[in-house]
């Protein structure tokens, strides 16, 4: 689709009030298209030769799983992330997507060739199953570097997280489920949304004792009650300090991990294995380093790697590939060498946003593409978002008492916990710094109404955000469940604000008000 | 039954924070703590001069402020006692001994702090957030001996030379006991046929010596204690049902009048304010340092529901199950604060498992901080009450059917 100023790229014409996917895929340009068709063609052979060794247990899945079919829409998901895009930023999203999903297809065949409930005479499925530790979802599982024999999963990754950003539609059922059951509304949908996947046995069976958390909030620690009651399997609890700023509080988060480890060495008959844990470490420092290289671009007045293909990918990279995949940090390589070409292109062409914004609270998951949206509509760059500032601190590579030291801080500090615990400076003081930082003037502040974390909070940020002359937009929005507040109602936020207070044009008035609220 | 004699006293002292007894307490030199939390140990918030007094907001309306600071869609307790602090309710406070426990209370606190609620003539005044672990082994034990010795010890003795020592600690748990003592022997007349204590006079002595020095209360106690023995019940009962409360924070004693003017009379209250866990006494050996070891009984004895541990949740079901057969009850109420999403999930999940596995009929309801009023609450009550009722008209009937073909 060519650029018009008057209906700049019409994106909006894209979609349809009546259809799940798009009406046809978006013209960027013949290099453009060629290129995001080659990658079209390259996830659909990453998906299938992952998960074609499995596709007798992927056809039960689709029957015996209701989230299963989510994932049949994955490329449309990609999609929804890259349109709009050109050049540079187009293939960073799709290579840091990409870097996500061949991690998500090992992880989804991982799961269907251990799953009991899909094979549930197979000596090798429970051979596998004996060998697996399943975690609680809100969690690195970094410690998994130091068993090189046993498989960690995050259970309810695949199940409720993951096919909730895949497909707006996939949790209903389980929130639904769950409240029917009894839990109140007003909690947050995604610990209601796995709660609600016990409820219905919707789980698959994979692993031979579980690891709960207490990570970013009441919900997620409340879910562990239904979590081990459901699963039914030896459990053990890793609940980092809630004060994790506090030096004195490092002696027990050290020993609380370290239980971890024992429990796993106890249930599983294994030895922690140091060389082969420092091996992972030294991928996570690697990774970090990219993590930090991106950012740093990101201050300049030319940032790159923006918006959900920033985000995603290192809540993915840091709390579910959590080092154990060598390939992530290869990709990152190609991706920042990529970038650095990228920077100095628009360095040349003086290339500035329009506007710089930072993302802050926990997104949306079935609007991960919302950065993008203000990025066509309004010209709003998206510089980071909160969830993706999670530890980024340097591990030690080599002393095994200090390395602890660091990982139970990066415990502390995994996705949504670096900010909702350990106080408000984390949440308020944390923004102001990084607008500084980053030089952003506006916050897009996500008003998840069932997070009474920062609920907690809103009248501090108003207030503080008056104070430094910074553009708050408040963008209401219910986590897991678009009913209670639509993609469309979270747009019409942002355009309310640009044409009150900026008086801005929009970039594409076509993205102003468009219907999508039954697109995956 | 003739009304106690002091209860009239004793609910005047719940009308507020800043209540008769505390403003005694302060003209005499005492250092007045608060407190919201059964996670921040209590009897370590009476050593030497201090006092601990638990935070209420009675008489509660309006939270217009702090629902402007916390959002709608928080705990209204926690809003209630950010409003109420920033209507100026707390300033008589000499310390607040916060802990981060729940999201919303601990928001709560961090609002009072950053909007400045304490009396800024008050030099020696600090705020303190405990990090409670979620664990209650060894290891959870260690750390809230540091976190409290750091964070509430310490500044109590460099801000207000209060002595900390062992010998203290012995002294407070000694007067803690004395009260825990008396609380559960006043509430042991709960547990006769036709108990000669409602739930409501029960909650009212409770309270009082939750949010009152108890060195002003003790002797009114005992008297209460005295008078209970010889207290004659109504000649009819004026309850259809007995049941256990449990669930969440419940420090406003027209829940309980509520409930038992809908006939259900309360003869247990497990839930955060109520006695269950709370007015245990706390037994100290020699040969251990008393702070540890009051330390290990609170967080042994603890059943809240942040702990997730699989022996914690087996442990609050368990008990909800004892104090039922214990306390001769016909069923549970589960109840959580609106917005309370540890007790969400709980209730739910409980609620379920009482009535499936352990054949307790339960209710489950969620509720406003100040429910008096509320219709509704009164009639889920009332036909709980009904059903129980039916229960046991069913019951008997089937033992009658059961014993006449044994004939």
């Amino acid at each position: 689709m060519a650029y018009d100023p008057k209906t700049g790229k019409g994106l909006g014409r894209l979609y349809s009030g009546d259809m799940h996917c798009t009406k046809r895929r978006e013209w960027k340009g013949l290099k453009d298209t060629l290129y995001d068709y080659f990658r079209w063609l390259k996830l659909l052979w990453l998906l299938g030769s992952t998960l074609a060794p499995v596709l007798p247990q992927l056809m039960k899945a689709l029957k015996r799983y209701r989230w299963m079919a989510s994932y049949l829409t994955t490329p449309a998901f990609v999609d929804r992330h890259t349109i709009g895009l050109r050049g540079y930023e187009l293939r960073y999203t799709h290579m840091q997507f990409y870097a996500v999903l061949q991690n998500s297809a090992r992880m989804i065949k991982e799961m269907l060739e251990r799953d009991e409930n899909l094979n549930p005479k197979s000596k090798k499925a429970a051979a596998l199953r004996a060998k697996t530790v399943i975690f609680d979802e809100m969690m690195p599982i970094q410690i998994m570097n130091g068993f090189p024999t046993l498989k960690g999963i995050l259970i309810q990754m695949v199940p409720v997280f993951m096919a909730g950003e895949v497909d707006q539609l996939a949790n209903m059922y389980y929130i639904d489920a769950i409240e029917h059951f009894g839990l109140a509304p007003d909690v947050c949908p995604l610990p209601a949304a796995e709660a609600g996947c016990c409820v219905v046995d919707d789980y698959p069976r994979i692993g031979a004792a579980y690891i709960g958390s207490s990570m970013p909030c009441d919900g997620s620690v409340a879910t562990n009650m239904y979590s081990q009651r459901y699963f039914k399997l030896p459990t053990y609890t890793i609940a980092p300090p809630q004060r994790f700023n506090e030096p004195e509080v490092q002696e027990y988060a050290v020993k609380n991990l370290w239980g971890a480890v024992e429990f796993i060495e106890k249930q599983f008959n294994v030895k922690f294995d140091w060389d082969a844990f420092f091996a992972g470490v030294k991928r996570y420092n690697t990774e970090t380093k990219y993590m930090l290289e991106k950012w740093d671009v990101n201050c300049t007045p030319y940032p790159q790697i923006c918006g959900a293909a920033l985000a995603l990918h290192r809540e993915y990279e840091m709390q579910i590939a959590s080092a154990l995949d060598p390939r992530m940090a290869k990709l990152d390589a190609k991706t920042c060498k990529l970038m650095q070409k990228g920077y100095e292109h628009d360095k040349k062409k003086d290339l500035q946003a329009k506007y710089r914004a930072i993302v802050w609270s926990c997104p949306a998951h079935y609007y991960s593409n919302f950065t993008y949206w203000a990025e066509n509509c309004w010209g709003i760059k998206t510089l980071v978002d909160m969830e993706c500032m999670l530890s980024h601190h340097f591990y030690d590579e080599h002393d095994k008492k200090q390395v602890l030291v660091d990982m139970a801080r990066g415990y502390e500090r995994m996705t949504m916990r670096s900010h909702s615990n350990g106080g408000y400076i984390n949440a308020l003081d944390e923004c102001w710094k990084m607008c500084e930082k980053f030089n952003a003037n506006i916050v897009f502040m996500y008003n998840h109404v069932s997070c009474k974390n920062f609920a907690g909070l809103q009248g501090l940020f108003e207030d503080q955000a008056r104070e430094r002359g910074i553009h708050l937009i408040w963008v209401e929005h219910d986590l897991m469940d678009p009913r209670t507040v639509s993609r469309k109602a979270m747009r019409d936020r942002v355009n309310r604000y640009m044409t009150t207070v900026f008086r801005a044009e929009p970039l594409d008035p076509t993205l102003m008000d468009y219907d999508d609220e039954l697109t995956w | 039954m003739k009304d106690l004699k002091h209860l009239y006293y004793f609910e005047n002292l719940l009308t507020e924070a800043n209540n008769e007894l505390v403003r005694q307490a302060k003209a005499e030199g005492g250092i007045a703590v608060g407190y919201t939390c059964f996670h921040m140990p209590e009897v370590l918030l009476n050593l030497d001069r201090c006092f601990s007094v638990r935070l209420r907001a009675p008489r509660t309306g309006s939270m217009e402020m702090a629902t402007y600071y916390m959002s709608n869609s928080t705990c209204e307790y926690a809003r209630a006692l950010l409003e109420r602090g920033l209507e100026g309710g707390y300033r008589f406070l000499d310390a607040m001994a916060g802990v981060d426990v729940c999201e919303c209370m601990n928001r709560s606190m961090e609002n009072m702090e950053l909007l400045d609620v304490a009396d800024p003539d008050k030099k020696g005044f600090f705020w303190c957030n405990l990090d409670s672990p979620c664990h209650d082994n060894e290891d959870a034990v260690a750390h809230v001996v540091e976190q409290v010795t750091r964070k509430v010890l310490k500044p109590l003795h460099e801000n207000y030379g209060v002595d900390i020592s062992d010998a203290a600690i012995r002294k407070a748990v000694d007067e803690h006991n004395e009260i825990c003592r008396l609380i559960t022997q006043i509430g042991e007349y709960r547990k006769l046929d036709n108990p000669t204590i409602t739930g409501y006079e029960f909650h009212i002595l409770t309270l009082a010596t939750y949010v009152c020095p108890k060195y002003l209360i003790v002797d009114k106690l005992r008297q209460t204690l005295e008078e209970l023995k010889t207290r004659e019940p109504d000649s009819k009962k004026r309850f259809r049902a007995k049941v256990v409360l449990v669930g969440s924070e419940i420090d406003d004693p027209e829940l309980i009048s509520l409930i038992e003017d809908s006939g259900a009379l309360v003869v247990a209250d497990r839930f955060c304010y109520g006695s269950i866990p709370g007015r245990q006494e706390i037994r100290l050996t020699d040969g251990e340092d008393a702070l540890t070891q009051v330390v290990r009984d609170y967080l042994h004895a603890t059943l809240c529901v942040r702990h997730v541990e699989p022996h914690k949740i087996q442990k609050r079901l368990d008990t909800a199950a004892q104090l039922c057969q214990d306390f001769h009850a016909d069923g549970i109420i589960y109840e959580q604060i609106k917005f309370c999403t540890y007790w969400s999930y709980e209730r739910a999940l409980a609620s379920h498992i009482m009535a499936d596995e352990y054949h307790i009929p339960t209710l489950s309801i969620d509720r406003p901080y100040m429910s008096r009023t509320s219709g509704q609450l009164r009639t889920r009550v009332q036909a709980f009450v009904e059903s129980l009722e039916i229960k046991k008209i069913r019951a008997a009937k089937a033992q009658k059917e059961e014993a006449s073909h044994g004939v």
